[in-house]
């Protein structure tokens, strides 16, 4: 691993890198809303779940696929597939191609719009740095952008947001250390989700009056 | 080399029960008024078609072995013609029992030629404590036809209060249209997310459905449905439509009000009634 390219995916994956990351909150709005989601301790469960058998699982198998060399045009009509409402696809597609349009601006290199696993994972070939490593700070962004949104909208002090992200810590590097041991080859046989409330949230935050994220 | 797939006599154990290996299926015609062009029966798994009386055929499959547990296997296969209109379902819930080593595996294929209709709609798979199951829907579909897709699962027998603690689900789904792989959902359950705290997971859920219009007037039609759909009480549930293909998800602590919901919601997808074997 080389520090500088451990440097550029922080970046990559940080708030600050123009993919509007902070414009989504995948459902947890609607959640908030609708009071299921309104303390800490809710917050925190919400977006564990998300992570460790919703879509941050799956997005993260596709992640390690494409690093691992499958094609990025399959893996990005498997995302496409796996997208299980109108905003998450929405927010997949968008996000990927605004990070994929960045990379080339900064590098060079084509900008191909593909979701937003698929992206990362094609910009992150070029890295020499474990694809653990990668997961796992593919896996810490989404889960910081959702708790910036539970502090923003609860609303949570931000110490308690922060201790939120450092409670999944050890969650995300075991997730991400054991999908990493699978064979991201046969990405297909491991995907699978258990968020079913989650997935009913995406769907419900397109019903809200007053909608303050695209998702 | 040997063939792995022949349990050799001296290597079996002590089996509880006699595996259970069923395979059916079903090819209809092309046109409107499709016959049946090829049926296929073998072991537990079997195909009729009752007589419609005019309406469109309607395919019901049955298990005859009553349900499925670990190492059993059973497929089911429904092919429908160009311009052909069909129904599919089963006789009855699939119910996946207590597995004592391995996993039972049910596949089903559902193959839709230009311009044909189909409702897939089983009824619910019924999971056991210690249920460990593996399954797969695949469906090939033409780019013009037109796919009703109902899966629903009941954890656990609620109305004897039964609470699971052990699970093994993989279920699959996959969806190609004109050749593109155009949805995927994939349940993994186990264990763990039985008893996962939150509202992201199954949140108390017993009973969880997913419907899924295929069509390329999908989004056309989602402000009809979400008009059917229940807006409070025991079940949750909401829709979304986007790129030729429509889902509505349901949950609910009890099947019964969620079957309930199913049997308003499905009928504004397939403009037909409910599969006759129905009882609501």
């Amino acid at each position: 691993m080389t520090e500088t390219d451990l440097l550029s995916l922080t970046q990559w994956l940080s708030p600050a890198f123009p993919v509007s990351a902070y414009a989504y909150s995948h459902g947890l709005e609607a959640e908030i809303t609708h009071g299921r989601v309104h303390d800490g301790e809710t917050a925190r469960d919400w977006i564990a779940t998300v992570i460790e058998v919703g879509a941050g699982r799956n997005d993260a198998l596709i992640l390690l696929a494409v690093l691992s060399g499958r094609d990025a045009d399959e893996m990005a009509d498997l995302a496409r597939a796996l997208a299980g409402s109108a905003e998450r696809w929405e927010e997949t597609r968008a996000m990927g191609a605004a990070f994929a349009e960045t990379v080339a601006a900064m590098r060079g290199g084509n900008g191909v719009a593909r979701p937003y696993p698929v992206a990362v994972g094609m910009a992150a070939r070029a890295l020499n740095v474990p694809h653990e490593v990668v997961a796992a700070l593919y896996l810490q962004a989404l889960a910081a952008s959702l708790v910036s949104v539970a502090v923003r909208f609860v609303p949570l002090g931000q110490a308690e947001g922060q201790r939120i992200q450092a409670a999944l810590q050890p969650r995300i590097a075991a997730l991400a250390g054991d999908l990493a041991r699978l064979d991201a080859m046969a990405v297909e046989d491991h995907l699978g989700a258990a968020a079913f409330g989650a997935d009913l949230a995406t769907m419900e935050h397109e019903g809200l009056e007053v909608r303050i994220f695209r998702t | 080399m040997f063939d792995l797939a022949q349990p050799a006599p001296a290597a079996a154990p002590q089996t509880r029960h006699q595996r259970v290996h069923g395979r059916a299926m079903v090819r209809l015609g092309t046109g409107p008024r499709a016959g049946v062009k090829d049926l296929a029966q073998a072991g537990s798994a079997k195909a009729m078609l009752p007589r419609m009386h005019g309406r469109a055929p309607e395919v019901v499959f049955l298990n005859t072995a009553g349900g499925i547990t670990g190492g059993d296997r059973l497929s089911y296969t429904l092919e429908i013609g160009a311009g052909a209109t069909a129904t599919g379902t089963t006789q009855t819930a699939e119910r996946a029992y207590r597995a004592n080593g391995g996993v039972g595996r049910i596949d089903t294929h559902l193959a839709l030629g230009a311009g044909a209709v189909l409702d897939w709609l089983p009824q619910e798979l019924i999971l056991f404590e210690g249920a460990a199951l593996d399954r797969r829907l695949t469906v090939d579909m033409a780019e013009d036809a037109e796919l009703v897709l109902l899966e629903t699962l009941v954890l656990g027998r609620a109305a004897m209060g039964e609470t699971l603690t052990r699970l093994h689900l993989s279920d699959r789904r996959q969806v190609r249209r004109g050749g593109r792989l155009d949805m995927v959902e994939t349940i993994r359950l186990g264990a763990d997310d039985l008893v996962r705290p939150g509202s992201a997971g199954l949140d108390g859920a017993t009973t969880l459905a997913t419907l899924t219009l295929m069509a390329r007037d999908a989004s056309d039609r989602l402000d009809r449905l979400r008009a059917a759909l229940p807006t409070d009480g025991p079940v949750r549930a909401a829709a979304s439509a986007w790129e030729g293909r429509l889902t509505a998800r349901f949950m609910a602590a009890q099947a019964y009000p969620l079957r309930r919901a199913l049997a308003r919601a499905i009928p504004v997808l397939t403009n037909r009634p409910l599969p006759r074997v129905w009882q609501i």
